[in-house]
């Protein structure tokens, strides 16, 4: 029973009108498992959490959270699912304390230590009424009602929505006491580097579908062989070189189609002022399976 | 934690409700005695333009004080008060059921709750229907100890079928409001919608030729006239065997409606 996945999905779709916004979806996940879902807007993340929480109805395809199909028995996974939505959902009327006592009273169990814990970090005034709070503010309070309650499964949209630095951090250390309590999560988001720190399994949808994982091994093989390098003023690259990207500071960024090395051995000493080979930058990862495109798959992650 | 929540969010808006209710009702009865006399001495009435004002006029004249009081309450607390702000209470408080949690973007939260969407609408429901319907018992119930003030009687139990009438009818327009309510992304857009059939049945009213195709047919003087007199009783209001059975209809529209709004519900995609 314990190895069944808490999520399986195959071939799951969704199609809007005339629009596909999931093509033909494969995901597991384990039990324990922090699994994060990396995509642009309109890739899907939202309408595939909505799927699971039985929110949206698929297209086609098998569903199954906890073994059970959320078109059917959608009532039956939410009783063991904290959700917290893409759009900050917060009642405006509530104090802060209405609100949180109004999210935990539909769950069994609330998690009273992560509840303070979160409450502290956060330092919102829970007395006051949620239409004073900033939007981060809001975000914070809806965060705090989705992971005070105890769940088998979290399903975080976008969670870091509107937090600033400081918040993301300290949302973070929560996330990684959750997921060293092996609790299962599903989180969303655009902060890849972040998400890429906490996630035990990373997965990119694209235009709804997930990316290859040999895709997303190219991509990182090509920047293996990426070289970011500032030149002494005049000096020019080999004639074999060409720069793909010119950055702000005056670096040069250089795909590689061979050895690196052998791009830098061509470059007289005396010209180069600094180089960098082959450093994976998330946000090159990112722009290479994102920005550049290329055909999408219906299966594959990124381990 | 809905049916609290929803009663705390419209509680003041029922209290003033109450109380423009009460605000109508007082003058209306404290002032008969002066009005018996204007409305007797009226050329106006008399002579109306529309039948159905002319019945009314020879109602609230009659010889018999009494029976023209009696008709007087018909016409100001039912055909008057219930028709006009029982309808404003329910698409002010019926709009926002869903279409407001849509607009501010809480309807996602609320529906990923572990509470189906049956529930979602009797925990919403409720309440509201308590907020409107009870002030209408209240206010009306309590003209029978005003009308004691000036001396005049009015029945207790012809006076409660009369509210029970008013109240089907508001519950009718409710349930409407409710199922537009559901299908709608806006609350501006509900209230245009269900504004615009009130207002467009209003008018189909006051055609004669057309009158007996309007809602407010339902809702006249010439249903509330006959329950207060005593002369249409439970049986002919809900049986279509003993008579035209009004509020009979006006239930199964209120259950049709729920019935819509439920379905709508559980259709709902966000």
């Amino acid at each position: 029973m314990n190895d069944e996945p808490v999520l399986l999905l195959d071939a799951v779709g969704k199609r809007f009108g005339d629009v596909d916004v999931l093509r033909a979806v494969n995901l597991e996940v384990a039990r324990g498992e922090f699994l994060g879902l990396i995509g642009p807007n309109g890739a899907g993340k939202s309408t595939l959490l909505r799927i699971l929480t039985g929110l949206h109805q698929r297209t086609n395809g098998v569903c199954r959270v906890f073994g059970l199909d959320p078109t059917q028995r959608s009532l039956e996974i939410r009783q063991r699912c904290s959700y917290l939505p893409g759009e900050t959902s917060v009642y405006q009327e509530m104090t802060g304390a209405q609100f949180l006592q109004f999210a935990q009273s539909f769950h069994a169990a609330s998690d009273s230590a992560r509840e303070r814990r979160l409450a502290e970090l956060f330092a919102l005034p829970l007395h006051k009424r949620v239409r004073s709070y900033s939007a981060g503010m809001k975000q914070k309070l809806a965060v705090l009602a989705a992971l005070s309650v105890e769940a088998d499964l979290y399903l975080l949209d976008e969670p870091d929505r509107a937090l600033d630095a400081t918040m993301r951090m300290e949302l973070r250390a929560v996330l990684v006491s959750m997921r060293e309590q092996h609790k299962t999560i599903v989180l969303s988001s655009h902060h890849l580097e972040e998400l890429s720190a906490l996630a035990s399994r990373l997965v990119f949808l694209r235009k709804g579908s997930f990316i290859a994982a040999s895709e997303v091994a190219d991509a990182r093989q090509r920047l293996s062989r990426r070289v970011r390098l500032r030149l002494a003023d005049g000096a020019q690259l080999p004639p074999s070189a060409r720069a793909a990207q010119r950055l702000g500071d005056g670096s040069l960024v250089i795909d590689c189609d061979g050895d690196p090395r052998a791009l830098l051995r061509a470059i007289p000493d005396v010209a180069l002022l600094a180089a960098e080979v082959g450093a994976e930058r998330l946000e090159d990862l990112y722009g290479l399976l994102y920005l550049q495109g290329s055909t999408p798959h219906t299966e594959g992650t990124l381990a | 934690m809905i049916a609290q929540k929803t009663f705390r969010e419209i509680r003041v808006m029922a209290l003033v409700y109450t109380a423009l209710l009460f605000a109508l009702a007082a003058p209306v009865i404290w002032l008969w005695p002066d009005i018996y006399g204007d409305l007797k001495g009226s050329t106006l009435l008399k002579n109306p333009g529309f039948d159905f004002l002319k019945r009314i006029g020879v109602g609230v004249t009659d010889r018999s004080e009494d029976i023209a009081y009696r008709n007087w309450v018909a016409v100001m607390l039912f055909f008057r008060s219930v028709n006009l702000l029982g309808i404003a209470a329910s698409v002010l408080l019926g709009t926002a059921l869903f279409a407001r949690e849509r607009e501010t973007q809480t309807l996602e939260f609320l529906l990923s709750r572990p509470v189906s969407r049956g529930q979602v609408l009797w925990q919403k429901s409720w309440p509201t229907v308590l907020c409107v319907l009870v002030p209408i018992f209240v206010v009306n119930t309590s003209a029978i100890l005003l009308s004691r003030s000036i001396d005049m009687e009015l029945p207790f139990w012809p006076l409660q079928l009369a509210n029970l009438h008013g109240c089907l009818f508001v519950l009718a327009i409710l349930a409407f409001t409710t199922f537009v309510s559901a299908r709608c992304r806006v609350q501006a857009h509900v209230a245009f919608w269900v504004g615009g059939v009130v207002v467009s049945q209003i008018g189909i009213y006051l055609i004669p030729r057309l009158r007996a195709y309007s809602l407010f047919r339902l809702s006249d003087f010439d249903c509330y006239g006959p329950i207060l007199a005593g002369n249409l009783k439970l049986p002919e209001m809900f049986l279509p065997w003993h008579g035209s059975a009004p509020s009979l209809w006006l239930l199964l529209g209120a259950a049709l409606f729920y019935f819509l709004s439920w379905r709508s519900l559980r259709d709902l995609e966000l």
